[in-house]
């Protein structure tokens, strides 16, 4: 028998309005969900882990969404980290820069529970 | 003149605007120089950079400036082809804007001036260009002059920046979509539940939050105010503000000096007016001690 360990999604999102919306969208979910305000607070914990999914919104205080995604896509241990961008900036260029740097999705604000709950089954399964 | 002092060389967005109609208000786009001193900050480089090029081959004392980009669309970008101090030798021109390293500046500034676009590139250029690095903590210094920077909602990665100097506060944010996700979450609200409204509203607070948080403290506010009414209703979600947004949020914000920016290139200078009245009646209808100006091509404010 092979014994799958939990999966881990992050969040990286200043909201936290944004942080009840995630912990609710999986609280039915078999996933380790961790949560940071900035792009710099989950520095210390993405330069050594790679999640199953991780959630980036792009306009937060410090480093947007897309300029950090960039950086990490230089790192090899995040050339292929599943990426979702959740965002209020519904714009065609910033849909454009996330699909070239290899994001999967992108999930414009605001978004229902239901849609998290999807995000992450289709990502992830369970 | 004041030794320190900030210029408008362009106020408009998206395009220039050289109509006989149009001239009150000014037909360039953005660029503003900040000068104190010997050190000159220009912000953005529009059209209205090609005047302040010319201007500064007329003077021999000053051969040093920074030019910082909030982003890379046309109109803040397009007179770099035609800034005479970049093609003579002895210019030292730094150039800051988004992008994770120098290099990716030079990439998206060089990107408009090659075959079939233009005749010759940024390699033509004789002065010393200098493309700076992302700092660390989103700040540097120039001179006299400390300078922030922030992302602000407009399409892609652009920056607003925080200007301090000589004990003023100066924010230069010509492109920025106010209350865009207050708009979406009004359009999506009747569809969801009661828990979901909830959040919703939490969520539209803390945005509302962070805009005003982005723009406080300004001594001088210079901001996006593109649209009428009318006209926004056509063109949400295309990254610009209705001017009736930006002057509500820079009195809540406690803004003391706006300057409306980046106007459409449609507005002819009745229209401008009628803009520019219409603000008045805002901050005088709200009692707010807002002081709210047109920008307007070749206005010079004292810094001093």
């Amino acid at each position: 028998m092979t014994i799958h360990p939990t999966p881990t999604v992050v969040v990286v999102d200043d909201s936290p309005s944004v942080r009840i919306l995630f912990e609710r969208g999986t609280e039915n979910l078999d996933v380790n969900l961790m949560i940071f305000e900035s792009a710099r607070s989950s520095w210390e914990y993405l330069e050594g882990n790679k999640p199953e999914l991780l959630f980036l919104n792009i306009k937060m205080p410090g480093k947007d969404g897309l300029t950090f995604l960039k950086e990490l896509r230089e790192l090899p241990l995040h050339k292929d980290t599943s990426v979702v961008i959740i965002s209020s900036k519904d714009y065609a260029q910033d849909r454009t820069i996330a699909n070239e740097l290899g994001a999967q999705d992108f999930i414009t604000k605001p978004m229902p529970i239901k849609a998290i709950t999807d995000v992450v089954l289709k990502y992830i399964g369970n | 003149m004041s030794n320190a002092y900030l210029r408008f060389w362009g106020v408009r967005g998206s395009h220039s605007a050289p109509f006989a109609s149009h001239l009150g208000i000014g037909g360039n786009t953005s660029c503003v120089e900040i000068r104190v001193d010997d050190h000159i900050l220009l912000c953005d480089a529009g059209t209205g950079l090609i005047n302040f090029g010319n201007e500064m081959m007329k003077q021999k004392d000053i051969r040093e400036m920074l030019i910082i980009l909030t982003h890379y669309h046309w109109d803040h970008i397009c007179g770099l082809p035609f800034f005479v101090p970049a093609f003579v030798p002895d210019w030292n021109i730094s150039i800051f804007g988004p992008g994770i390293k120098a290099a990716n500046i030079e990439e998206y500034v060089s990107a408009q001036m090659k075959a079939p676009f233009f005749p010759v590139g940024t390699e033509t250029w004789l002065a010393k260009i200098n493309y700076l690095p992302p700092p660390q903590e989103h700040c540097f210094s120039y001179g006299p002059m400390n300078i922030s920077y922030d992302n602000v909602h407009h399409p892609g990665i652009t920056y607003g920046y925080r200007i301090q100097v000589r004990g003023k506060t100066i924010l230069y944010i010509s492109d920025n979509e106010c209350l865009y996700l207050d708009k979406s979450i009004k359009l999506k609200y009747g569809e969801v539940s009661p828990e979901e409204q909830v959040l919703y509203d939490r969520m539209n607070k803390e945005e509302y939050a962070s805009e005003i948080k982005l723009i406080q403290g300004a001594d001088i506010l210079i901001h996006d105010a593109q649209y009428t009414p009318e006209d926004y209703q056509k063109k949400r979600g295309w990254g610009h503000s209705c001017f009736i947004d930006t002057v509500n949020t820079a009195i809540d914000a406690g803004v003391k000096e706006l300057y409306l920016y980046h106007h459409d290139p449609n507005y002819d200078d009745r229209e401008m007016d009628s803009i520019y009245q219409h603000a008045k009646d805002i901050i005088k209808q709200r009692k707010a001690s807002l002081i709210c100006h047109l920008a307007v091509e070749g206005m010079i404010i004292d810094l001093e």
